[in-house]
């Protein structure tokens, strides 16, 4: 049963979807009918350790670097407009194979050129950010972005962390000023 | 206390104003002070499903068809330049007589003849649209449309639209090159 989650709102892992192995993150948005450019959504992951920050660049996945170097997340490849049914973009954490010392990972979306654009998530039709399990195609938990996360340009959409043993998840819902660059900076990526 | 919105952002008016039932959109801008044709600004809305569009050529309310056949949506009529003070153009919108499968009220402003006028919304200032609760005469919301100089000849100020059973407000500007043709077939009316 997908939980549709309001700004600050939060599930257990374990209790929405106990022992998922490999989760999607799936990120949609209508393409723009109005005038001006397009709207471009990133989907981004960062693989964190028990400082809260990554390992090194490589644990940044995003569309220009778009497999972790243990294979265990895969970023399917950048929408640049919304364009196609179902999912835009889509990240799949294979969690069985997320090295030992990675104890969270942070998924995050982003407006391409936010700033220049002048775009929010308020100004895209259908934006939404979602955590599918794979095994069943069954979604764990949604977020509304054009409604709830409005006025944002950058947002922290939730955890992945370990807790004894257990993968659960954390929905964030955060908005993060600045985009991109400041995001990954804020998680120890050189930029 | 009128809440203030940016570009993009939404409000629940449920939430704001519980029991409201009788809205007054209101849009306004500013006469021309330069020399050269008014601008002529007509608002009209678009009262559309879960699909975007309307379901008949019904659901497209303009100067030339005031009101809803449900009688829920009613525009009070045309102003030709802007002059006088407060709303230039307004629709009163009865909350609960809307259908059920009308999931939105799309306003929108366009430039009465635009292309011969050789007009567009950049040269258009203080333009606004504002939600005020009829029975009380309060102003809800408000958007100030404050944009750069733009190309558009038609734009959606905002909408009026039901998510999870609330009513809310959501600040659009957003709009089109193309004028009210492009406007119209965007939600789905039968233009020549």
């Amino acid at each position: 049963m997908a939980i549709s989650l309001q700004k600050g709102g939060n599930i257990s892992l374990s209790k929405e979807a106990p022992g998922m192995k490999k989760m999607i993150v799936g990120l949609g948005w209508d393409v723009r009918s109005t005038d001006g450019d397009g709207f471009d959504l990133d989907a981004s992951a960062f693989l964190l350790n028990n400082t809260g920050k990554v390992r090194s660049d490589a644990d940044f996945i995003f569309y220009n670097q778009a497999k972790s170097a243990d294979g265990s997340i895969q970023h399917a490849g950048d929408n640049r407009t919304g364009d196609g049914e179902g999912d835009d973009e889509s990240i799949v954490i294979e969690l069985d194979r997320v090295p030992a010392d990675i104890e969270k990972i942070s998924v995050c979306v982003t407006i391409h050129d936010a700033e220049v654009r002048r775009q929010n998530f308020g100004m895209v039709s259908s934006a939404y950010v979602r955590c599918v399990n794979a095994d069943g195609n069954t979604e764990v938990a949604r977020f509304d972005l054009s409604e709830d996360a409005s006025v944002e340009t950058a947002m922290i959409f939730g955890e992945i962390y370990r807790h004894s043993g257990d993968w659960k998840f954390k929905a964030i819902g955060q908005g993060f000023a600045g985009g991109l660059g400041p995001l990954a900076k804020n998680f120890g990526v050189n930029v | 206390m009128a809440i203030s919105l940016q570009k993009g952002g939404n409000i629940s008016l449920s939430k704001t104003t519980p029991n409201l039932k009788n809205v007054l959109i209101g849009l306004g801008w500013d006469a021309r002070s330069t020399s050269g044709d008014d601008f002529d600004l007509d608002a009209s809305v678009f009262m559309v499903g879960s699909s975007g569009k309307v379901r008949s050529d019904a659901d497209f309310i303009f100067y030339n068809q005031l009101r809803s056949t449900c009688g829920s949506v009613e525009h009070t009529g045309d102003n030709r330049t802007g002059d006088g003070d407060g709303d230039d153009e307004s629709v009163k919108v009865v909350l609960d007589k809307v259908p059920s499968v009308i999931e939105r009220l799309v306003v929108a402003v366009t430039i009465h003849d635009a292309q011969a006028r050789n007009q567009n919304f950049g040269m258009v200032r203080g333009a606004y649209i504002r939600l005020v609760n009829i029975e009380t005469n309060d102003e809800i919301v408000r958007f100030d449309l404050t944009e750069d100089a733009s190309v558009e000849t038609a734009m959606i100020f905002g909408e009026v639209y039901r998510h999870n059973n609330e009513w809310k407000f959501r600040a659009v500007g957003q709009g089109y090159a193309g004028g009210l043709h492009a406007l119209a077939v965007a939600h789905g009316i039968n233009v020549q």
